[in-house]
């Protein structure tokens, strides 16, 4: 074979293999939905395992203790529907195949769950999300705790209206994440803990604020909004500090910082930072 | 037309129509609806599904394929441990009550009394009629399930069929395997492609650069290794201190995001320049050898990254076409990323100690700087009784008259 030949075979297995490159990633979606029906349940331990796509969790009909309608990638996931009688608990959601494939594709799956649950059941939720866009809504739910663990995801978490109990916990673990999180005065949650990575983080206390709450943060490098009403009485104590924090309106003694009017204010918040090269901002609501 | 360009030809047709000749059902075919019955369930039956544990129907899936398909076939017989199958409609009536799990192939089921176990519909919807109990669950593959006001304990489910569009062939074990390896081979395209896109741009503007890095590789082969080593053992703790550094030095710390942008940029390309070195090297080499046998025409850059780089994603072949085989795979997966890494760090190596080409002088300690022209080192012997024997490098005395 002449070198001219040659390249032409070289051109044509190139072009050959850029055409499979194209074609080789189609997504296979299928539908999937799974439903229990309400029969006076008290509470509901929920883990939702989202690997990758589109998440929508939200309050549902009352007939339902929960339902999950599910579009996935069948050549890559399978969906996830176990439940456990002995402790009324569920995992919904989408885990992969693990082929063993190269993976070298880029695109974000275009599956997308809804997850509802019943305004009637005391709901304690374990999220693990993935590479995913999510939304949740806890208005009209029942969340007595929460426990959120993402990674590469755009989340917005949101209590859109005041929770109907007492939340003892809401923890949130995010990697390289964007997270919002709008409302937490109308969570109710005793305590929230927050974990950070390098992604940018913003919690927003904004709400109707039935008791004091405390609020433990830990970042590493990543950015945290924190936003405040100005109704609030605020303590921050800083730990391992090694970034620049000097907040507006607060009195600082110490490591402990100290808002103008917390010795008056209703309701307080405590909150406690660790970092070292994380940045964190206050603002303040009216 | 020449047999190269029929070889592209082919291929086309076969990248064109192949997907959709793998995405097309062979085997599933949608019997006219059948008229109900009970499926037999032999002593010796030819399929066994359990439908007990509903919970993952996505494993269920080929069973009930298969179990569709194979219905219609004269002797099929299906045992459902703990329960019966049926082919065609089925009711369970107001006044009726039934202990086990039910499979419905090809055929809708209508609940009005009592189930004490699971229920799957193959091709068929269910419906819960007011007045129904079901202490189990539902899943209609291929359907709908119709909550008419019968109660239900247990999860109700459905799950996309086969007949509908946009779904993976069923049971199609060598399509599947076809599709996964055509994959894996067009995953290793677009990675070839994007590195010859690089490497063909680093010769065009980089030349001399990518040529230092390669001398230095074929010069000082096991220091480029033992630097790539430890510039991979030491780079997170550099990047550390770096940036600890500079967030202490208060003003610094406006300088830490330049900082890890750089630190990764420069890491990438000399993971990148490397690399590519070592593909000049391996191009260059066999470029050489088949010059010397008179089989090219001539040699270039261009050359020698573009064989060097087919050359390197050959080692991923095995794993590409095998690696579905369970033990197979993990080997000549093993085996390739082994020798991708030791060539990477080779090459991370020698991009370092030629301080990415730019040190135009350093191939080696023992080599004077002025013989390290690229033709001069292939054409020439360096050492030993060649290089002694070479002429010019002795005056011989003039010839007597």
């Amino acid at each position: 074979m002449t070198v001219h030949r040659r390249f032409h075979a070289i051109a044509g297995a190139l072009t050959a293999l850029a055409l499979l490159a194209g074609t080789g990633e189609a997504q296979e979606l299928k539908r999937y939905s799974a439903t229990r029906q309400f029969h006076g349940e008290v509470r509901l331990n929920a883990t939702i395992e989202f690997a990758a796509g589109t998440l929508d969790i939200g309050a549902g009909a009352p007939s339902s203790l929960y339902s999950m309608d599910l579009t996935y990638d069948a050549s890559r996931f399978q969906p996830v529907n176990r439940w456990n009688a002995g402790q009324g608990a569920v995992t919904l959601g989408v885990a992969g195949l693990e082929r063993g494939s190269m993976g070298v594709s880029g695109n974000r799956p275009a599956q997308v769950a809804t997850v509802r649950f019943s305004p009637q059941a005391d709901l304690n939720l374990s999220l693990a999300i993935g590479a995913a866009a999510s939304r949740v809504d806890f208005g009209g739910l029942r969340l007595s705790s929460l426990a959120l663990e993402t990674g590469a995801s755009d989340t917005e978490v949101r209590f859109s209206t005041r929770n109907a109990m007492r939340c003892t916990e809401a923890s949130f673990r995010a990697g390289a994440a964007s997270l919002t999180v709008l409302g937490l005065g109308n969570s109710l949650c005793d305590r929230v803990t927050f974990e950070g990575g390098v992604g940018s983080v913003v919690l927003d206390y904004a709400g109707v604020w039935a008791a004091d709450m405390e609020l433990q943060a830990k970042l590493a490098v990543g950015g945290l909004t924190l936003r405040l009403p100005r109704s609030l009485g605020v303590t921050i104590t800083t730990e391992r500090f090694l970034a620049s924090f000097e907040p507006a309106g607060f009195t600082r003694q110490g490591n402990r910082y100290t808002s103008e009017n917390n010795a008056t204010a209703a309701r307080h918040l405590d909150v406690t930072l660790t970092t070292s090269l994380g940045g964190v901002a206050i603002e303040w609501i009216d | 037309m020449c047999k190269a360009n029929r070889l592209l030809v082919a291929t086309g047709w076969l990248v064109l129509v192949g997907p959709r000749v793998l995405a097309a059902d062979p085997g599933y075919v949608q019997a006219a609806e059948p008229y109900p019955q009970a499926i037999p369930a032999a002593t010796d039956p030819t399929l066994t599904i359990d439908i007990h544990d509903l919970s993952s129907p996505g494993t269920l899936e080929p069973l009930l394929l298969r179990a569709l398909r194979e219905s219609t076939a004269p002797g099929f017989a299906l045992a459902v441990p703990g329960g019966l199958a049926r082919l065609g409609n089925y009711s369970l009536g107001s006044g009726e009550s039934h202990q086990g799990d039910i499979l419905v192939l090809n055929g809708n089921a209508d609940l009005y009394g009592r189930l004490s176990g699971n229920l799957v519909a193959v091709e068929g919807n269910i419906t819960v009629h007011p007045g129904a109990y079901v202490s189990g669950s539902l899943l209609a593959y291929g359907g709908e399930v119709h909550q008419a006001g019968g109660q239900v304990t247990g999860d109700i489910q459905t799950l996309d069929g086969a007949g509908g569009a946009n779904t993976p062939a069923p049971a199609a074990t060598s399509g599947s395997v076809l599709v996964q390896a055509l994959r894996n081979v067009a995953g290793l395209a677009g990675i070839f492609i994007t590195l010859l896109g690089i490497g063909f741009g680093l010769v065009l503007f980089g030349r001399p650069h990518l040529e230092i890095i390669s001398d230095t590789i074929v010069h000082t082969f096991g220091r480029s290794f033992a630097v790539g080593v430890l510039a991979q053992v030491l780079v997170l703790p550099t990047f550390g201190v770096l940036v600890l550094g500079l967030v202490l030095s208060v003003v610094g710390i406006l300088l830490v995001p330049f900082a890890v942008i750089a630190s990764v940029l420069v890491a990438l390309v000399a993971v990148l320049a490397g690399f590519l070195g070592v593909a000049h090297v391996l191009g260059e080499r066999y470029t050489r050898r088949q010059l010397a046998q008179g089989r090219l025409g001539s040699p270039s850059s261009y050359r020698y990254v573009l064989t060097g780089l087919v050359g390197m994603i050959l080692l991923w072949t095995g794993w590409a076409a095998f690696g579905w085989v369970p033990v197979l795979g993990w080997i000549a997966f093993g085996a390739a990323a082994v020798a991708t890494w030791f060539l990477m760090t080779v090459g991370l190596g020698a991009a370092l100690l030629s301080r990415f080409g730019l040190a135009g002088h350093f191939a080696g300690r023992l080599i004077p700087p002025e013989a390290l022209t690229d033709e001069y080192l292939w054409a020439t012997p360096q050492f030993g009784v060649p290089a002694a024997r070479r002429p010019g490098q002795h005056k011989t005395p003039p010839p007597v008259r």
